[in-house]
């Protein structure tokens, strides 16, 4: 009986040894050289392996951040900066802090002011429905609300506003990754600066159609008038195949445009307030028509003398602006007109 | 005018769904389902029911208060394996372990793989296995009426005792006995077995009825014939074979086509959608295999039939087999 | 026993409510609009400008490519504007829009009925006259006749396959011709069997238009007795069995070869051309007359058979003037397809106008066409039994869901033809054939983007 428990423990014992000893050499024989750093980087990584960054996964960023010689084009938009220190703490690199990024969606065609013109009874996915036709409203270039881009978010950041029928994004937790913007077939998810205190202008329009075939389309389409361009004092607004954007690196938040737009396709995103448009309409005329006067005193000031330097030091920005100025109070006349 | 519909092509459907092709399976079983009835009476009314009812019933408990989803009753999947799970049982089976057995069916084979679809194992042959594990003696009380007339309650209620035939052979040849001596006490017609058999469970009766039920699903193009048809083919060979070495130790290839859950087992069993390959050559092999499993089971194992067994295991290699064998594609080799 | 291909197919209700209804010439409508985008390949450039007078069959439009086709003028009269106008799927297309004035065609024009069985002895003329008068191929892909008709260096056409087999449900606008048009598509025959160097010349039709096969076989056999150049061609019956007139198919069913993954049909030595297409050659060649007219049904499930129509349309037709002139679009009417129910587009915009490749207006009620609910795969296998390319759309799908582009291009996806027979026979309702479809164009441009770095 004794024997038997004593040998069958020898055996055991004697069989594990041998074979820890095989797994050791094997180990030994196959064992993949790597930078330890790897491993490091990887940790501090959030580890969703989106592929933001342009890499297959975390893994494969890790590897990459340790290879590179610096990491100017290495950035893991989900972790953000806070992360971004600390991988350049391990690896004994600089980093620049990049400004956050959020997803935003170019299009307000809500259900109510874009009404549908056919059925579309297929497969429901924004891809299939993109290649099959433009879609089952008059605008060619808006949401077509199958949610592609809901379930390419590996966030949960997105969700269909059942409603209005369109994405809506939550801010919180969108990470910038960019799956939403690749996987829109109509390109109408952008990544934009978050902005101070998540505040931000933006264009929710994509169609290129000309003014009164967009407002047919949709009640809330940018109908390409310009007013915006010739309002905005930051040259942040850029007017191109009758739909305007707005440069987020130049916009200075200041709302003037948003009041302007005859179409309502600008917004402003995050503010404390709404929007008072009649006051900012009232100061955009005022100050028109304090620059229209400064101006004929600098006029009248040239025609005299010459040029005196006050003058031109309180508004060093009106003489560029002082032709189109004129302009936009007429177009701002004719814009309602169009949409009516 | 009404707002167009618009979608990608086709726009055109067969008149094929999920619950008319399993529709059409429950009508290829009633056949089977009237010749048990009849035979076997009210106590087969009550298993049919018993089973049926309780497989929908789960199904859609579960489906409702569990994966919390649409209830999938309305397809006709869970009649099929309460019907099928009552056809393997023997008359006798009392009530409750018909319940443990759809229990088993439903519950464990089907919805915890996901339901309609997704499970690996035949949810009617999963349960009959356990249930024949577990209740060993209630899965083999060949008990039956002696008549049509005991069967429902009219005259005489006797009771006949025997086994099946396979059970027959299986526990003569064990005793040493040779095959003639066991056709001498046990009956081997092979007419009766065509039409209304002996003992087994309900619904191997009558071969005739199951054929039927055959012709009806290839006429409908509900299956195709490959895995039946090559299970049947590697039977024969296989019992042919052995059966010229030793026809005293052997049974003939027609006794093993006949007998046992042959042939409910090869059209309405291991054809089962689910849970059977897709390719042609696949099906092909998977059949050779039940063939072959359950031949390997009749003649060498301890149990006198392998059906069961025989697709259960070959279902557990689907997946492999659906790796290894595609279908033959247009302009490559 | 009867040909036909080897793998899959369907077998849809045939339908061809409309086959028994002649052929009518449509009036002129008030304008046309002239689509730059007829063809495969890149739009043809207007050489015309707004209140330039058009005759119909002249040239409005040039060829932008290799792959391109001219565009002529259906309809006499003035060039109004030419300006983007959104086609059947919505997209905006240049269209010209051409105000109609009287009926004056281009001189040199053969509009007489008197059959020219004399073929011209140089292909060279052959070919420039079809490519001068924009002749694509009228089977669906719209492809550019003259291409197809000059095989690559270094390969050689075996057999010329003229695809009668329409076998799309509800189309009758094949069956019309080849009653009332046999003879011409014979001719046409022989003029592309002679460009390719005389091999010889199968016409395939399927067994439910018995009459059609006995047309073609008089036809036939009348100009093999009475001129030269119609030896080698002959009448091939096939089986009814969807999509028997899919190219791969036909070439399968006819010739017995199947076309290598990713290859083109003359490399299996087969040149497919529809029976549409060949009545045009035979008119661009014999009659100089450009392709600006062809033959479209009107039909639909429920539409009463004196309400179905063959039309003869002039290219550039508003598909709602032709419906309207129809007898408008029928009340039950859910879906209007152009095409047929298997391949055919849904038309999101009536406004949009015919092409040289139309074929139908087809209405379908709701119940006819509705897709039902998707449920779960129960593993049947009946997409792949139908898949006449021996693919597998269940796992295909499976693999597109997730994104698995390695397993779609070893399992190929690339070749899959879009017949929508896996689709049709999902008992489950899968969307297969749309997953697959997006999958396809994925992975096709994937290899490609490889195919230079090799």
């Amino acid at each position: 009986m004794m024997s038997t428990i004593m040998w069958t423990i020898a055996i055991i014992a004697g069989l594990g040894l041998v074979l820890a000893i095989v797994l050791y050499f094997i180990a030994e024989k196959f064992k993949v050289e790597e930078d330890p750093r790897i491993d490091d980087v990887e940790k501090t990584m959030p580890g969703a392996n989106c592929g933001g960054c342009g890499f297959a996964g975390c893994r494969a960023f890790s590897e990459a951040a340790v290879k590179a010689p610096n990491l100017d084009n290495i950035y893991c938009p989900v972790g953000g900066n806070d992360v971004m220190k600390k991988v350049a703490a391990i690896l004994g690199h600089e980093v620049k802090a990049k400004t956050p990024m959020v997803a935003v969606l170019r299009c307000n065609g809500t259900c109510e002011v874009r009404p549908k013109t056919n059925e579309y009874g297929g497969y429901s996915s924004c891809r299939v429905m993109a290649n099959l036709y433009t879609g089952d409203t008059g605008c060619v270039f808006g949401c077509l609300g199958c949610g592609d881009c809901v379930s390419a978010c590996k966030f949960g950041a997105l969700s269909l506003d059942p409603v209005t029928g369109l994405p809506v994004i939550d801010e919180e937790k969108c990470t910038a990754c960019g799956a939403c913007v690749s996987t829109c077939p109509k390109n109408l998810i952008e990544l934009r600066n978050k902005g101070p205190r998540g505040m931000r202008m933006v264009v929710e329009c994509r169609n290129q159609d000309k003014g009164p075939a967009a407002k047919k389309a949709c009640a809330n389409a940018c109908i390409g008038c310009g007013i915006c361009v010739k309002t905005c004092r930051h040259d942040a607004i850029t007017l191109e195949n009758n739909i305007a954007y707005i440069d987020f690196n130049k916009c200075k938040l200041c709302r003037e445009c948003e009041a302007m737009c005859p179409a309502g396709a600008i917004h402003g995103i995050n503010f404390p307030k709404p929007l008072d448009k009649a006051a900012v309409k009232a100061r955009i005329a005022e100050r028109n028509r304090k620059e229209k006067e400064a101006a004929a005193a600098a006029k009248a000031a040239e025609d005299a003398v010459a040029v005196p330097a006050d003058a031109l030091a309180a508004k060093p920005a009106a003489k560029p602006a002082e032709v189109p100025k004129v302009e936009v109070e007429v177009k701002m006349e004719e814009a309602p007109k169009q949409s009516k | 005018m009404n707002k167009l519909l618009v979608s990608p092509a086709p726009h055109h459907h067969s008149p094929n769904s999920t619950k008319s092709l399993m529709r059409d399976v429950v009508v290829a079983l009633i056949p089977a389902i009237v010749v048990s009835v009849v035979y076997y009476g009210w106590a087969e009314l009550l298993l049919l029911a018993v089973s049926v009812v309780s497989c929908v019933g789960l199904e859609y408990l579960i489906t409702r208060f569990f994966l919390k989803r649409p209830s999938t009753v309305g397809d006709y999947s869970a009649v099929i394996t309460g019907l099928l799970l009552a056809l393997n049982l023997p008359v006798t089976t009392p009530w409750w372990v018909v319940f443990i057995g759809t229990v088993v069916a439903i519950g464990v084979a089907k919805m915890t793989f996901g339901g309609i679809g997704q499970n690996i194992f035949n949810p009617a042959i999963a349960g009959r296995v356990f249930l024949l594990i577990s209740f060993p003696t209630y899965m083999t009380d060949w008990t039956r009426p002696a008549s049509i007339a005991s069967a429902w309650g009219c005259g005489a209620t006797d009771a006949v005792t025997g086994a099946t035939s396979l059970g027959a052979v299986k526990e003569g040849l064990m005793t040493g006995a040779s095959l003639t001596d066991i056709s001498a006490y046990a009956d081997f017609s092979y007419l009766d077995r065509l039409f209304v058999g002996m003992g087994g469970s309900v619904g191997e009766l009558s071969a005739i009825a199951l054929l039927f039920g055959f012709g009806y699903l290839l006429a409908r193009k509900v299956i195709r014939p490959h895995i039946t048809l090559s299970i049947w083919a590697t039977v024969a060979v296989f019992s042919g074979i052995l059966w010229l070495v030793d026809p005293a130790q052997f049974t003939d290839p027609l006794f093993n086509l006949l007998t046992g859950g042959m042939l409910l087992g090869s059209i309405f069993m291991a054809t089962d959608y689910v849970t059977s390959p897709m390719s042609d050559w696949g099906c092909i092999i998977y059949g050779i295999g039940i063939g072959l499993i359950t031949m390997v089971i009749r003649y060498f194992g301890a149990y006198p039939e392998g059906m069961s067994f025989a697709i259960l295991i070959m279902n557990s290699v689907v997946p492999l087999i659906n790796i290894a064998f595609h279908h033959k594609k247009y302009g490559r080799k | 026993m009867l040909k036909t291909f080897s793998i899959g197919g369907v077998h849809p209700d045939d339908c061809k409510i409309s086959k028994d209804c002649k052929i009518e010439v449509l009036p002129l409508p008030k304008t046309v609009y002239i689509s730059m985008a007829q063809h495969l390949g890149a739009p043809a450039t207007p050489i015309v400008k707004a209140g330039d007078h058009v005759k119909a069959g002249q040239v409005i439009a040039e060829p932008a490519g290799f792959i391109s086709a001219f565009v002529h003028s259906s309809v006499s009269g003035t060039v109004k504007k030419i300006a983007p106008r959104q086609d059947l799927a919505g997209r905006n297309v240049m269209h010209i829009e051409i105000e109609v004035e009287g009926d004056e065609w281009m001189e040199g024009i053969d509009l007489s009925d008197t059959l020219v069985t004399e073929i011209p002895s140089d292909n060279k003329v052959i070919l420039d006259k079809i490519k001068a008068n924009g002749v694509v191929g009228l089977g669906g892909a719209t492809f550019p006749t003259h291409v197809k008709l000059c095989p690559p260096p270094g390969k050689k056409a075996d057999c010329l396959i003229l695809n009668g087999a329409e076998c799309e449900p509800y189309l009758t606008s094949d069956y019309r011709i080849m009653l009332e048009r046999s003879k011409e598509i014979v001719v046409g025959a022989a003029i592309m069997k002679q460009v390719l160097g005389g091999c010889p010349a199968v016409i395939g039709i399927e067994e439910n238009k018995p009459e059609a096969i006995k047309k073609m076989q008089q036809a036939l056999a009348e100009l093999q007795a009475s001129a030269k150049g119609y030896e080698g061609i002959s009448v091939q019956v096939l089986k009814k069995k969807y999509p028997q007139g899919g190219e791969k198919q036909l070439i399968d069913a006819v010739m017995g070869r199947q076309v290598k993954s990713m290859a083109l049909p003359i490399d299996a030595g087969a040149v497919v051309q529809n029976v549409a297409t060949s009545l045009a050659v035979y008119e661009a060649v014999q009659k100089n007359k450009p392709l600006v007219t062809n033959v479209l049904t009107v039909t639909g499930n429920t539409l009463p058979v004196e309400k179905q129509h063959n039309y003869l349309f002039r290219i550039g037709m508003p598909l709602s003037y032709i419906a309207e002139y129809a007898g408008g679009v029928p009340e039950d009417a859910a879906k209007i397809i152009s095409g047929g129910p298997m391949m055919g587009k849904a038309i999101a915009n009536l406004d949009a106008t015919t092409v040289k490749g139309s074929s139908s207006l087809l209405y379908f009620t709701r119940e006819m066409t509705q897709r039902n609910q998707e449920s779960a795969c129960i593993r049947c296998g009946k997409c792949s039994e139908a898949c006449p390319m021996g693919l597998e759309p269940f796992l295909l799908q499976r693999y597109a869901r997730n994104g698995m582009m390695d397993e779609l291009e070893k399992n190929a996806v690339q070749d899959c033809i879009e017949c929508g027979c896996c689709l049709y026979s999902c008992p489950a309702n899968i969307p297969l054939l749309d997953i697959i479809r997006i999958a396809k164009g994925d992975v096709t441009r994937i290899i490609r983007s490889r195919a230079p770095k090799k």
